[in-house]
């Protein structure tokens, strides 16, 4: 048993004897996480209106805050004297945030990156520009006290030099696109530097993973650190992705379409408006325990409420296909797992390119 | 469903017991009580599986149709009943016409219907449509068609003859109407009591229009209305008033006789973002009746909304927490402050009921209008002081 303070220890404990897919145990400082593992976003130091302790009976394990949101309100000061964002939002469970600085270029359309930093128009109401640097990013990150900091490769070494919690938070360089140079760097630190715990890969959507350049990814990466694809969340999405051996997702999805009254299920919508049936028979959260379609119908959009009860199944949904991948993983029937799962959602075999050639790439054919 | 009176010496203040209730002979409510005020089946903010989080005791869910109209349609498909289908089936229920916590749109009446403003715009119900409703919701209480309007000419004409063993097995309370003019009120009693033997309890309504503005009306125009009516009423039935009463206004309504409320006055607090913080048990120290979590000086603030309370949102979060979650418009924060306020309110009528019991509630009332007063000073100097800032 290792006593050292590392903030992130992660063991694999099954792998798929077909494709790439795994199961692991990831020990963070607030948590123990079983990966591959779906992780909701909590922008602001809290999720669509759900208690933390909803969040815990469900299950989760982990979720997501921003750095530039939370760096702008309440800002670190706030959050250095609250005792970081766990205690703030009363949260037990563990936390990662990104780095607040590639994720807002996508955002703002004003952002600019220079060698200095990200340089943004803020969104408060004076419409200052804001440079976001490297270490300003992470003394956020610090003062939020996340288990996983997130940092873009290019100021990997400037982050790890301003970084002051590295016994108890964990930094992940993030790979963009398919940059090249990027790959190169992280290449180099992997051997210079033992901060880095694991990787994160930032594609547009789940397809550009498509096995061939997945394939050579994987060769920068270190097979015993997690993998983490940001912003992926759909269920097709997560299934292939597993496959192709990632561990770590996260995506607004699944929280955001609750608000406009979109619940997760395999197949069908949800608008009949005297169908007493749950959202999804099989599923065991409580608002598929208490609540018919016909009701949530009715109060969908209109009531804030609503929103909770969907957020609550949604995450639930989620929760339960990671789990279903995990478990099918460690009794060695991922691929079966796979295909069944894919001929579920295309009944006709009218199988989406991407998914086929990305699932042959790892060996899985499908049915 | 029966109400007894408990301290029948006095006709006011006093302690009641709803019992007997039918599918549910465990459970057994005391009043003055205080209804749970409803949108669209939940309390606003909070759904049922949090509000276990508050309280686990048996609790009476306010229904107001307006909120539930759209439901009418598939009522008639469903077997169960409404607390099955809003998911809070060990809750009682109480279906009303309008919701308290909005003001009420007047309207023309047409014959023999009353107007209710829904989501999709202005619906008529008539007694019969209304008594399907009711058929169909299969609610433990109602209240009996009436157009509550505080026009004096109101008359109690509505009330419906049908029973069928559903209305039977129900709860029926009599709205009395007649607005501000006594010998109105006094004919709608006649007419109620000549008419309908087996009311179990009465709503005094048309005392207003619904909505926050009633949180200001002065008692005094209430007064007397209240009090004549409550004197012409059978002692044995229970008597219930709907709206935002403020707690004082609430204490004097107890002081007269009135056994039933609604928590409608947390939904507009609420929605203002403030967190009730009086007093309740004399060793409680706060230094203000309700504070405003919006304010900046809450930024930095890691205290709870109250420290001797007990709830969920007081033992887990902090003002400042809350704080954050409104200035950045988040879902959680009126959830946390209902969960509190509704917790605080539910202590509130405990104690009045412990304070009938011990026979304090003069003192008790005594004390809380004088805060309530301070309040009011300190809001309006603030206000004063508030004004010429504006100017800069
Ligand atoms: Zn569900
Ligand atoms: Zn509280």
């Amino acid at each position: 048993m290792s006593t050292t303070n590392k903030p992130l220890i992660f063991t694999v404990l099954a792998e798929c004897k077909v494709c790439k897919a795994r199961v692991s145990k990831m020990i963070l400082p607030h948590k123990e996480v079983d990966t591959p593992v779906f992780m909701p976003v909590g922008t602001q130091g809290t999720l669509k209106g759900m208690l933390p302790e909803q969040l815990e009976k469900l299950g989760l394990q982990i979720m997501l805050a921003n750095t530039y949101h939370l760096g702008t309100k309440p800002g670190p000061d706030i959050l250095k004297k609250a005792g970081g964002l766990h205690k703030f939002m009363n949260w037990n469970g563990a936390l990662l945030t990104d780095s607040g600085g590639f994720q807002m270029v996508s955002l703002l359309k004003l952002a600019e990156i220079t060698e200095e930093g990200v340089k943004f128009q803020s969104l408060n109401q004076h419409k200052s520009e804001v440079m976001l640097t490297p270490e300003h990013s992470i003394e956020i990150q610090n003062a939020i006290g996340a288990d996983i900091i997130m940092q873009t490769t290019r100021w990997l070494d400037r982050c790890l030099g301003a970084h002051s919690k590295p016994e108890t938070q964990s930094i992940f360089p993030i790979v963009q696109g398919t940059l090249y140079e990027e790959l190169r760097i992280i290449s180099v630190n992997d051997h210079t530097s033992r901060d880095v715990h694991g990787f994160a890969i930032v594609v547009e959507k789940a397809k550009m993973i498509s096995g061939k350049w997945y394939t050579y990814v994987l060769t920068f990466f270190q097979k015993n650190k997690p993998r983490y694809l940001m912003g992926v969340g759909f269920a097709v999405d997560l299934v292939v992705c597993c496959a192709l051996g990632v561990d770590m997702f996260d995506c607004v999805f699944p929280t955001r379409t609750a608000r406009f009254g979109c619940a997760l299920t395999m197949t069908g919508q949800l608008n009949l408006k005297k169908d007493f049936n749950p959202i999804d028979a099989n599923c065991t959260c409580s608002t598929c325990q208490n609540y018919t379609r016909a009701y949530l119908h009715g109060i969908v959009t209109v009531y804030p409420v609503a929103c909770h009860l969907l957020t609550e199944h949604n995450l639930a949904f989620q929760l339960r296909l990671m789990k279903n991948i995990r478990d099918s993983i460690h009794e060695n029937r991922f691929p079966e797992f796979v295909a069944d799962f894919m001929l579920n959602l295309h009944p006709d075999r009218n199988y989406p390119t991407w998914i086929k050639d990305s699932l042959a790439a790892v060996n899985i054919n499908l049915l | 469903m029966k109400f007894i009176v408990r301290n029948s010496k006095n006709r006011a203040p006093r302690l009641g017991l709803l019992k007997n209730i039918e599918g549910k002979t465990d459970v057994e409510i005391e009043t003055p009580v205080v209804l749970l005020h409803t949108q669209g089946g939940h309390i606003p903010h909070v759904t049922h599986e949090v509000f276990k989080l508050v309280s686990k005791e048996p609790q009476i869910l306010q229904i107001p149709l307006v909120s539930m109209h759209n439901f009418q349609e598939t009522m008639q498909y469903y077997n169960g009943t409404i607390s099955e289908f809003i998911g809070s089936k060990d809750s009682l229920t109480c279906l009303t016409l309008q919701d308290p916590s909005n003001l009420t749109k007047q309207g023309h009446h047409v014959k023999e219907k009353i107007p209710i403003w829904t989501k999709k715009g202005k619906v008529l119900y008539d007694s019969e449509m209304y008594m399907n409703i009711v058929e169909s919701f299969k609610p433990d209480m109602y209240y009996l068609l009436s157009d509550g309007d505080t026009n004096k000419s109101s008359a109690p004409k509505r009330i419906s003859k049908r029973k069928s063993d559903v209305l039977k097995k129900t709860f029926v309370m009599a709205p009395i109407a007649g607005g501000y003019c006594l010998k109105s009120r006094e004919r709608c009693i006649e007419a109620v009591l000549a008419n309908e033997s087996d009311v179990g309890g009465f709503l005094i309504d048309g005392l207003h229009n619904n909505g926050p503005e009633v949180e200001f009306l002065p008692f005094v125009e209430v007064k007397d209305v209240v009090e004549h009516v409550i004197k012409k009423l059978p002692p044995e039935k229970l008597c219930s008033v709907q709206g935002c009463w403020n707690p004082v206004s609430v204490l004097k309504l107890v002081q007269l006789g009135v056994d039933m409320f609604d928590t409608s006055y947390c939904r507009i607090l609420t929605e203002r973002s403030a967190a009730m913080t009086f007093p309740i048990d004399s060793i409680e120290e706060t230094d203000n009746f309700e504070i405003n979590l919006r304010q900046p000086k809450y930024v930095d603030d890691f205290t709870p909304i109250m420290y001797s309370c007990q709830c969920l949102a007081c033992s887990k979060y902090s003002r400042g927490y809350i704080h954050h979650l409104l200035t950045v418009q988040e879902l959680l924060a009126p959830v946390l402050i209902m969960i509190h306020n509704i917790h605080h309110y539910l202590r509130f009528f405990k104690k009045i009921r412990e304070c009938i019991r011990n026979n304090s509630l003069s003192d008790f009332e005594n004390k809380i209008s004088e805060q309530y007063k301070n309040h009011q000073e300190k809001v309006l100097s603030a206000k004063n002081q508030d004004e010429p800032r504006r100017f800069f």
